[in-house]
């Protein structure tokens, strides 16, 4: 049972130069204000939710290299992200459930929310959800 | 800025360079999106395949130009389809409700002469 398993977490800062890597990859523009992109929602807090997606997709008995994929991402802002801010990251798995899958015959829905915060509380909470196709298996 | 505006879109051709600069950024080596035969390998085409969070930046960043002085404080999107180097995609959105000094919107990235790859909603706050 993965339900509920607390991710280690860890310590993410967005760098100037990352930010600004990042920025020029996506033609963004410069933020003069110190503003991160708001996209470092979602790089901050997989790269350091403490496990790799690989190892988070053997959590669920799922090998990596067959493919997982993301389904939907949900973030609440409470603040801006700010360059070279440290931000502390955690969270948890909510659910992994068997579906039915036109496409695969079955699936697993894997459901985590992670976190970021800082001295003055929550930034930021994010909900992401991944199918894992189980070619070949059924929903049952 | 009233319900039913659209929003001004966004044009831009994605390029396999900087998929090799996001995947740095993301710690995410996963060669679909750096090697065309990797693409290949998989079955997912002859083109390597823009990280998802690329796309979702093209939508935000659509946002954050239609709405100066407003900052992003929700954004929920699904994933609906791959964009490849190479496409020419589109962000876009309407607004759906303008309440006090919160705007809800309804947003996309659409690659050109395919399908819609991002539908998200999005709530913009005003600063």
């Amino acid at each position: 049972m993965v339900d509920q398993f607390k991710f280690p977490g860890g310590r993410y800062r967005i760098t100037r130069e990352e930010d600004a890597d990042l920025r020029q990859a996506v033609g963004s523009p410069p933020d003069p204000d110190g503003r991160a992109h708001p996209i470092f929602y979602y790089i901050a807090t997989q790269c350091e939710m403490g496990i790799s997606v690989g190892d988070l997709c053997a959590m669920c008995d799922f090998d990596v290299k067959d493919g997982p994929m993301m389904a939907t991402s949900k973030v609440e802002y409470a603040r801006d992200l700010m360059v070279d801010q440290e931000y502390d990251v955690g969270g948890e798995i909510l659910s992994l459930v068997r579906k039915p899958s036109r496409t695969f015959g079955a699936m697993d829905l894997l459901t985590y929310r992670l976190t970021l915060s800082d001295q003055a509380g929550q930034v930021l909470s994010c909900i992401n959800e991944w199918v894992l196709p189980r070619r070949g298996e059924t929903a049952a | 800025m009233n319900p039913g505006d659209n929003l001004p879109t966004r044009v831009l051709t994605v390029e396999a360079a900087p998929m090799h600069v996001i995947a740095r950024v993301l710690r995410d080596p996963n060669p679909i999106h750096l090697d065309p035969k990797a693409a290949a390998a998989a079955g997912l085409g002859d083109r390597v395949i823009n990280q998802g969070p690329n796309n979702v930046a093209y939508v935000m960043d659509m946002l954050l130009a239609a709405f100066p002085g407003y900052r992003l404080a929700a954004f929920d999107c699904k994933f609906l389809a791959s964009v490849r180097g190479g496409d020419k995609v589109e962000s876009g959105g309407v607004i759906t409700e303008v309440a006090g000094d919160r705007v809800e919107c309804d947003a996309w990235l659409k690659v050109e002469g395919g399908a819609t790859a991002i539908g998200a909603k999005a709530t913009m706050l005003r600063r």
